[in-house]
């Protein structure tokens, strides 16, 4: 940083180095058994108006140098833009480390797989079973962060989780069903003693069962119906249709080309009605165990908690010392995050959460529904570049009548439109049922960047939504 | 890079058998948002994967160190895996690596690309902002280009190596209005990228004159450029000609080999070396790429297979060239040069001739499965959709959510375009690793839309 400052108006670096471990099981053999490490560092500069970043393998000072020379000529080889200053922030300085118990690189490999084995063969037996699959996941991060500005910041992160599925096969069809969720499961910035709460072993018998059910269950009836979702769709539901609208980079225009827009604008800020009364989201980049935890963002910004809608209406947004600055913003909201050395980062969900409601569990919100569907476990997602409309499928669904869970049904859908959705919402469980739920895929960015992120979801009930669409 | 890969093979202990694989990727992306300059990123780095074969279980590791130390540590952790896992599962189902066969050149590597010039990249971006500037629109896209060098060497004794180059432009032109189009390029070498003809076109569509109209959910008639074509077909290899998922009973191909499964009309291939393709020639476990039919004249002809999953279908099948990773993906062995033939209209204008009310569609935007066997996706039309009124494009229209079977599109397919083109996402996650379908627009006499 000392060899940047004079040559741009602004620089950061981060080294990282990455340990990851894969072990999923597939049909009673090891479907993948893989080990990752890397390391590198990636060197941010700004010229102008104008950003360069350049990454590298070798993190020696030569290695160093070389990757700053090389930013420094992407950034002064684009065309000249006005320059936005960014946002303040004070030097951010220090360490911090995510908690694990237990150290999943230090539990054998073999106790990893003969768990997931045993619960690959728990899934398998009957026929029309196609595909079963045990999954585990770890990751190990170190992070160094400096600036032109004066941070200095070192963090260390551990995350661990995993999941089952089986996939059941018809003449015309395949049904599936997943626990803790799908996509790979669910995960902690935790150590092993995460995955071994998972208790997968029983689950597996209801996941198999489950999925060849719906192969002779009835379809999804079609129409407008009061919808309860569990705690994990919800999450996705919240991440597509709030997290990702929120994104300040986005309502600017700065990913139209790829991620696409929002239907939020900034002026919008104190006044839209986004939802019902009930609905409070935060992001917070301080809850346990959650993925989008840390010390520091990739800007050095301090890990913080703020509302991004509060008893329905807009309150906040993502955002980034650039992206803060442009619309007058004091500070940023901390939510800049990179995927390893040698992507440069951009405006993230930390984590994105829905405070509870008071409810009671799922078992008291279905008795408190005189009529009505409960779907659990995406399958299917799908919104609009404005992040305006939506349609998801789930993995299974009962209907409920008079209070009580009712039939199961295969191949659920929903639809509908952001603000009208959340405005139907009229009841969230309570603490009691409200979990962190993972998102290990969430793509964006160019080149891409598939981002870590969790939810804190109860399960939640909305009143006439469109239902069966596909 | 064979050296290195064969430093790392000679690292690992005794086994069954080995591939080491080493990948080096040099790219530069420059991102434009509202007509300037946004992020910029260099990448230089390097990949070293180790795979061992132990009891049919594989076992691997990766690494970006390149010296002795890491080749060794990472050799040594491939092989504790596949130990385990023989220990803790029995006999595995991996037959082994494949042997050495010829792979014939192609011409995938352009030297000037492989410069990664910063300012050709600078001066494209302003071509593309002057054009925006001169139609009264914001440009925002991306310009992008690579090289990727991919080194294996193998236990079974195969020794291969392949420099390949790519590049990718797009841009999205916004009105002052709101209204977006869409135009965009890839190709072997950069110098076919012309940022300024992309803008051109995809200001003239954002430039679309008339209020939008707004058509009711229901099936309709549609034309599809070339982009929305090509990612219906990347949905079909994945829930249709991928070998693995036919493998396991879970392709929409299942039982229909030799079976007619769309219009006569429709011809698919993975081609690996057709004109306009980002040319390949082996796969990850180093099996040599050739063409493959999938759909001839509307029958489903083939799926692609790696080691694994041919293994798994049993039946004579072999290795078609298809591994995204030795020892077999988690996604399967889908094919990653997909074409489908051009048919016989003279452009998109053509096909929209016989339709009395119906879609024009330039691109699809965060599709994905439903349910896969029945290939039923869903997504959105983006950047462009305009309504067809008496053979004619005549006003923008609102977007739409299309649900639907990809099959059942190409079951109803009525026409193509005699062009055919390279479309891609350009999408680059992880390790860059450049794909694309070549194919024609389209004319559907149906298609569903929900929303």
């Amino acid at each position: 940083m000392d060899s940047a400052g004079a040559r741009a108006d602004y620089a950061d670096v981060r080294v990282v180095s990455a340990t990851e471990e894969q072990i999923a099981t597939r049909n009673g053999t090891l479907g993948a058994a893989a080990r990752s490490q890397e390391a590198g560092l990636g060197v941010r500069v700004r010229i102008g108006g104008g950003w360069g970043f350049a990454a590298t393998r070798h993190t020696d000072r030569t290695g160093a140098e070389d990757a700053l020379a090389r930013a420094l000529a992407i950034a002064e080889a684009q065309p000249r833009a006005a320059t936005v200053p960014l946002a303040p922030q004070p030097p951010s300085r220090g360490e911090w480390s995510s908690r694990a118990e237990e150290d999943p690189f230090a539990v054998s490999l073999e106790e990893k797989l003969e768990r997931l084995l045993a619960v690959d063969a728990a899934m398998r037996g009957d026929p029309r079973i196609a595909l079963v699959s045990a999954h585990f996941a770890a990751l190990h991060e170190h992070k160094l962060f400096a600036s032109t500005d004066g941070a200095l910041c070192e963090q260390w992160t551990t995350d661990c989780g995993g999941g089952i599925s089986a996939t059941a096969i018809g003449p015309e069809e395949s049904q599936v069903r997943s626990y803790p969720a799908s996509h790979d499961g669910n995960a902690w910035r935790a150590g092993y003693e995460r995955f071994r709460e998972l208790d997968l072993e029983r689950a597996a018998p209801r996941v198999a069962e489950e999925a060849i059910a719906l192969l002779s269950a009835p379809p999804c009836p079609a129409g407008r119906s009061t919808l309860i979702l569990d705690g994990g769709q919800l999450a996705l539901q919240l991440h597509e249709s709030v997290g990702h609208a929120l994104e300040l980079d986005r309502i600017l225009g700065g990913e139209a080309s790829y991620a696409g827009t929002s239907f939020v604008s900034p002026e919008d800020l104190g006044r839209l009605r986004y939802g019902s009364e009930l609905m409070n989201v935060s992001a917070d980049s301080t809850t346990a165990e959650a993925l989008g935890s840390f010390g520091w963002d990739d800007e050095g910004v301090p890990a913080t908690a703020a509302p991004l809608v509060e008893r329905g209406v807009l309150r906040g947004f993502l955002s980034s010392r650039e992206s803060a600055a442009a619309i007058g913003l004091e500070r940023s909201s901390g939510c800049m995050r990179a995927r390893g050395f040698d992507r440069q980062p951009v405006v993230r969900m930390t984590n994105v959460n829905l405070a509870p409601g008071d409810a009671g569990t799922l078992a008291d919100l279905i008795a408190a529904t005189e009529r009505g569907i409960y779907m659990e476990t995406n399958r299917s997602w799908s919104i609009d570049s404005r992040r305006l409309r939506f349609q998801f499928a789930t993995e299974a669904a009962w209907e409920i009548v008079d209070g009580a869970r009712g039939q199961l049904l295969k191949n659920p859908s929903y639809a509908g439109v952001t603000p009208t959705f959340w405005g139907g919402l009229d009841a969230i469980c309570s603490q009691s049922e409200w979990r962190i739920w993972s998102l290990l895929n969430c793509g964006k960015g160019e080149p891409g960047q598939l981002m870590r992120v969790s939810h804190g979801t109860a399960p939640a009930r909305f009143r006439d939504i469109e239902i069966g669409l596909s | 890079m064979l050296d290195l890969a064969e430093q790392a093979l000679g690292c690992v202990p005794a086994c069954d058998g080995a591939q080491a694989t080493v990948t080096t990727e040099r790219s530069l992306l420059l991102r434009f948002a509202r007509s300037r300059p946004t992020q910029a990123t260099g990448i230089d780095d390097l990949s070293v994967q180790v795979t061992v074969l132990r009891d049919g279980h594989i076992g691997s590791a990766t690494t970006n160190g390149g010296d002795r130390e890491a080749l060794a540590a990472c050799a040594r952790a491939a092989a504790e895996r596949a130990q385990a896992a023989a220990r803790a599962g029995g006999t595995g189902a991996y037959p082994g690596f494949p042997l050495p066969a010829p792979v014939r050149s192609n011409d995938g590597h352009d030297a000037d690309t492989a410069r990664l010039d910063p300012a050709a990249g600078g001066s494209a971006l302003e071509a593309a902002f002057a054009v925006a500037a001169a139609r009264g629109v914001e440009a925002h896209g991306v310009w992008s280009a690579a090289e990727v060098e991919t080194a294996i060497s193998s236990t079974a004794g195969l020794c291969a190596s392949e420099r390949v180059t790519d590049a990718f432009g797009k841009v999205t032109c916004f009105a002052p209005g709101g209204r977006s189009g869409y135009a965009s390029a890839a190709a072997v070498a950069a110098r076919a990228l012309d940022l300024g003809a992309l803008a051109e076109r995809a200001a003239a569509k954002a430039m679309m004159a008339g209020a939008p109209a707004r058509l009711a959910p229901g099936e309709y008639p549609v034309v599809m450029e070339a982009a929305a074509v090509g990612e219906l077909l990347t949905w079909l290899g994945y829930t249709a000609f991928d070998g693995l998922g036919f493998a396991e009973g879970r392709s929409a191909l299942d039982g229909r080999l030799g079976r007619r499964v769309s219009a006569p009309s429709i011809n698919i291939s993975d081609s690996p070396r057709y004109p306009g393709t980002l040319p390949r020639g082996f796969d990850a476990e180093g099996v040599p790429k050739r063409p493959l039919p999938l759909i001839q004249d509307g029958v489903a002809a083939g799926v692609t297979h790696d080691t694994r999953s041919a293994a798994l279908a049993g039946g004579g099948a072999s290795s078609t060239g298809h591994a995204l990773a030795p020892g077999g993906s988690p996604w399967g062995a889908p094919p990653t040069n997909l074409v489908m033939v051009g048919g016989g209209a003279g452009d998109e204008a053509e096909l929209c001739r016989p339709v009395e009310r119906g879609l024009y569609v330039t691109r699809l935007w965060y599709t994905n499965a439903v349910r896969e066997k029945e290939t039923l996706i869903t997504g959105v039309t983006r950047d462009g959709t305009a309504l067809i009124e008496h053979g004619e494009v005549t006003r923008p229209l609102e977007d739409l959510r299309l649900t639907d079977s990809v099959l059942g599109i190409l079951e109803r397919a009525e026409a193509l375009t005699a062009r055919t083109e390279l479309t891609s996402e350009g999408e680059f996650y992880g390790r860059r690793f450049a794909t694309g379908v070549v194919c024609p627009g389209l004319r559907c006499a149906s298609v569903r839309f929900t929303a």
